[in-house]
């Protein structure tokens, strides 16, 4: 039973290293583009005002 | 361990570019709704690392560690139940997609629709009490690992985090939820490379068969408190613990105003969504990474001969790190910490001044203030937590461990407000009356955990569990014992 559990653990653990290091590049590199299009919508001049969203 | 000039190197380049990132983002703040939601402009991306970064804080660190230490691997299951949870919600939209379709700007918004504008200026209140002694002891805890990872001295901690929340401040008030978004993807990189590397060389340093075999070591010598690997084991959180985290994951991620201001921040409700379903097993490491440094040190330290005078387990894992981690990489570390303690606290300090301002001062005003002077006040209302964090994070001691304290002040509104977001999206019977049952109903348990917790043991699950059930009780039986009424719009 023991070993099972030390095995899930283990895998779990793997998996959130790999998902951590994938997540820092794939979503920086696409919420960095999301930020761009952000401001470049906020800075709009002709944006409606806010209370229109 | 003492910092070399490459490590205070890292640390200001990088406080240096969120405070200028952070500053940078005022300019495009034209009222409350870009100040509080972004304008309703955030996509997918940046609303997976905001969400991570804020529900990842240094506070957040040390309690998943002292977890670690305390019951081994074990104590990452409230992740695994989190991740479960999260999935479920982003897969079903349960909550947030009827939540974000609405168009509220925070959920007692959407109370006064439904019930009426008295259940809105109560729910506001116990989502404002609940929140902040929640966030009170965020302070203290960041310090307590700066002071052991890089040696502090003792005496410097409330100056160092004064400092830090002073720089927070500054670009929150300012920049209000724009400001936060974009300092929170700087962070989300740092802390993400920061947790990644310290993870491993905590591997590389301690090996993990010598890893796993002490942790069954010091459980059998019970150096321990719990069974290492197995959560339901009568030694560690056992069923009953379990059971009350789903229900108390579930309230959470549908309830807790910090995550759901990042549902009504993005653009719809698929984007919402979809940022919970891309976010779920992020939470798995939240627990078990830090929880891995947490159990590594305690295996360290039991190889020691145990923990040395003046540490417990809260405080054993930046000891842990500060002595284990090469010199020049330290920096990286405490940029990542500060990173994950930034992020938090401006997110925090942000949700509950909006909630401050749109659901407990705005309703009792007798006429609309205009939209200049409703960004000063809610920059004010900013100011305000800040000082009050300072101040409570100095002098309350906590009653148990850290992860009991958060669940349980949390909880003074998650039982209640889970009641009412649920019953009011999905109950057309339930009413104003039924609502206010449940409000205070639902914070009887947590607050007399808080008050009573350090003279009577009352176990955190047997508060929590209390607390859901009595506001499901108020909420039904106030309905049913009141004139039903039609559905405000």
């Amino acid at each position: 039973m023991t070993t099972v559990l030390v095995a899930v653990w283990g895998l779990l653990l793997a998996a959130s290293l790999a998902w951590y290091g994938f997540l820092v590049f794939h979503v920086g590199w696409k919420a960095g583009r999301e930020i761009r299009d952000l401001t470049a919508t906020l800075g709009a001049a002709d944006r409606p005002p806010p209370e229109r969203r | 361990m003492k910092l070399t000039l490459l490590d205070w190197s890292i640390i200001l380049v990088y406080l240096a570019g969120c405070l200028a990132a952070g500053l940078w983002m005022r300019r495009f703040v034209r009222g409350v709704q870009d100040f509080a939601v972004a304008g309703r402009e955030m996509d997918v991306n940046l609303g997976i690392a905001s969400l991570a970064a804020t529900e990842l804080g240094l506070v957040t660190i040390m309690y998943t560690a002292q977890l670690g230490y305390e019951k081994g691997f074990a104590g990452a299951a409230i992740g695994v139940i989190m991740w479960l949870v999260m999935w479920f919600v982003g897969r079903t939209g349960f909550v947030i997609g009827p939540l974000r379709a609405s168009g509220v700007m925070t959920i007692p918004e959407l109370f006064e629709r439904r019930f009426s504008p008295r259940v809105r200026w109560l729910a506001g209140l116990f989502v404002v009490l609940g929140g902040l002694l929640n966030m009170g002891i965020f302070l203290r805890l960041g310090g307590e690992f700066l002071v052991h990872a890089i040696g502090l001295p003792p005496g410097a901690l409330e100056w160092t985090m004064t400092a830090l929340l002073g720089l927070v401040l500054l670009y929150t008030a300012l920049g209000g939820m724009l400001s936060v978004l974009v300092t929170d993807y700087l962070q989300f990189l740092v802390m993400g490379v920061g947790i990644v590397v310290t993870s491993v060389l905590v591997l590389v340093q301690v090996g993990w068969t010598p890893l796993t075999a002490g942790l069954e070591a010091a459980w059998g010598a019970g150096q321990l408190k719990g069974h290492p690997y197995n959560p339901v084991h009568e030694s560690s959180f056992g069923w009953g613990y379990l059971l009350w985290q789903f229900v108390f994951q579930l309230a959470a991620v549908t309830t807790w105003q910090t995550q759901i201001s990042r549902v009504l921040s993005a653009r719809n409700a698929d984007t919402a969504q979809a940022m919970y379903r891309r976010t779920a097993f992020y939470f798995v490491g939240r627990f078990l990474l830090p929880g891995l440094w947490g159990a590594a040190a305690c295996v360290w330290f039991a190889a020691q001969g145990g923990l040395p005078e003046g540490l417990t387990s809260l405080t054993a894992m930046p000891h842990f790190l500060g002595v284990v981690l090469p010199a020049g990489l330290i920096g990286l570390v405490v940029a990542a910490m500060l990173a994950a303690e930034m992020s938090t606290d401006s997110g925090y300090m942000l949700t509950w001044a909006t909630v401050i301002y749109n659901d407990l001062v705005a309703p009792c005003l007798k006429r609309p203030i205009s939209p200049p002077a409703q960004l000063r006040l809610t920059r004010a209302l900013v100011v305000a937590i800040a000082v009050f964090l300072l101040f409570y994070g100095l002098w309350y001691e906590l009653p148990g461990n850290a992860w009991d304290y958060l669940a349980v002040t949390g909880n003074i509104y998650l039982a209640s407000v889970f009641t009412l977001l649920v019953a009011g999206l999905y109950w057309p019977r339930a009413n104003a009356t039924g609502a206010v049952a449940a409000l205070v109903l639902g914070a009887v348990g947590p607050i007399a955990f808080l008050v009573l917790g350090q003279r009577l043991a009352i176990a955190p699950e047997v508060a929590g569990a209390s607390s859901f059930t009595l506001a499901a009780l108020g909420m039904v039986a106030g309905s049913f014992l009141s004139p039903a009424r039609p559905l405000r719009q």
